[in-house]
């Protein structure tokens, strides 16, 4: 009986100690920023598919959305949201261009617009070690490395109080993001069945 | 003293055509009949284990924007209401609570006092619990109950068929301000909201979002 409870309280432990966040130290920052910036670098073109969860206290559960998104380097991205309802939006030369279930419209990129883009764009690609726009802080787990982003512009502390980027550890890309409010509530998007320099038409990035 | 008389006749009688013509046309060719109940109760975002989510578009002056409107009973008395982008960015956060409003958090590009207060007036009205009923009046298909609220008059169209509420007319004494309309597959919840204006070109769409 003793063993049964040592050994359970042994793989408690180990669970625990496996997804527990431990800080990077310089070295493995260091090695961890380059193998980013290279896949990043040799990212031209990026297809996956995404689950967004909204997470509200109140609510009974989250609301989740889910869609495509698809990203043509340097700058061309379309989110695409497929499920429960249709919603495109397309970041191309500085202007928005959405889709909503047919009905079209466009914003020109304000100084809003043009941080959340580019915090999208980076998290996609990963190319967001921006010391000038964050404070960046490196943590790591057995499955990921991951990226806390404290914004420093007053702009963009208003929408994000926090951001958190988890990096999968075998391909070095984003596999989730995290970007959490001043209230705590926060908005988790996870990506999956990823596609790495597959062709895209350009027509996907008209809206 | 004849003299005097005649004018003011006939001044009368022009202000009565005026303010006959000018009162408001909700429920002109319908038939009063008795209020058959005093008070109405709302039966939409009256549960709190829905959390009540809608995919949202707003047309202002010809410019359309989407977003997610989320309403919630936290209590007996309270409604929290979030919109937020598609994104997830929260735009406002507000609470309801009879005449009580209070802002959690509203975007600065927002937070403008006409802007407020007429979301305020909106969901104060769409989320507004029970009505005093005054009066009452009928046509084939509705049964119209007239509720005041300080110098405002709401009209509940309740459908004679389905017995469901169909629509709200929210008027001054003498023009139609807002209108509400539902669409409801079975009475307990909204399907579709359609949150018109008549004195500015503002119509807000509500689609629910089964999760």
């Amino acid at each position: 009986m003793k063993i049964k409870m040592l050994t359970a309280i042994l793989f408690l432990c180990s669970i625990v100690g496996f997804s527990q966040e431990q800080k990077m130290s310089e070295s493995e920052i260091s090695s961890f920023k380059n193998a980013v910036n290279s896949t990043a670098k040799s990212t031209k073109t990026l297809t996956t598919y995404f689950t967004q969860y909204k997470h509200l206290d109140f609510l009974e559960k989250d609301i989740e959305t889910s869609g495509k998104m698809n990203f043509k380097a340097p700058g061309s991205l379309q989110w695409e949201y497929l499920k429960p309802y249709k919603y495109s939006i397309v970041f191309k030369n500085n202007k928005i261009y959405i889709n909503d279930a047919g009905k079209k419209s466009n914003i020109d990129n304000n100084k809003m617009f043009d941080k959340l883009n580019k915090l999208i764009v980076g998290s996609v690609n990963g190319n967001m070690f921006d010391d000038k726009e964050f404070t960046i802080s490196y943590f790591k787990t057995k499955d990921f490395n991951i990226t806390k982003l404290l914004p420093k512009d007053a702009t963009l502390k208003k929408y994000i109080k926090q951001m958190e980027l988890y990096f999968d550890k075998s391909s070095n890309t984003v596999s989730q993001v995290k970007m959490i409010e001043s209230s705590n509530d926060f908005t988790k998007i996870v990506f999956k069945n990823k596609s790495i320099n597959a062709k895209i038409d350009d027509s996907v990035f008209n809206n | 003293m004849q003299k005097s008389t005649i004018p003011f006749l006939i001044t009368s009688f022009f202000l009565l055509v005026l303010l006959n013509s000018c009162a408001v046309k909700t429920v002109k060719d319908f038939d009063k009949t008795a209020v058959s109940s005093e008070i109405f109760k709302t039966p939409y975002f009256s549960d709190k284990s829905i959390d009540y989510v809608y995919k949202s578009s707003i047309s202002v002056y010809g410019r359309d924007f989407g977003g997610i409107f989320i309403a919630k009973k936290i209590n007996d008395t309270t409604h929290r209401i979030v919109f937020t982008t598609e994104f997830g960015n929260k735009l406002f956060d507000f609470e309801i609570s009879g005449n009580e409003f209070k802002v959690n958090f509203i975007l600065e590009e927002l937070d403008r006092k006409i802007i407020v207060n007429m979301l305020k007036r909106d969901f104060m009205l769409l989320l507004k619990k029970e009505f005093v009923v005054e009066e009452q009046f009928e046509n084939d298909n509705f049964t119209i109950l007239k509720s005041l609220e300080n110098n405002r008059i709401n009209f509940l169209f309740v459908s004679k068929k389905s017995l469901k509420l169909e629509k709200l007319v929210h008027s001054t004494k003498s023009k139609e301000k807002i209108s509400i309309e539902y669409l409801s597959e079975n009475n307990t919840l909204a399907d579709k909201i359609i949150i018109d204006h008549k004195n500015i070109k503002l119509r807000i769409e509500l689609n629910y979002l089964k999760n």
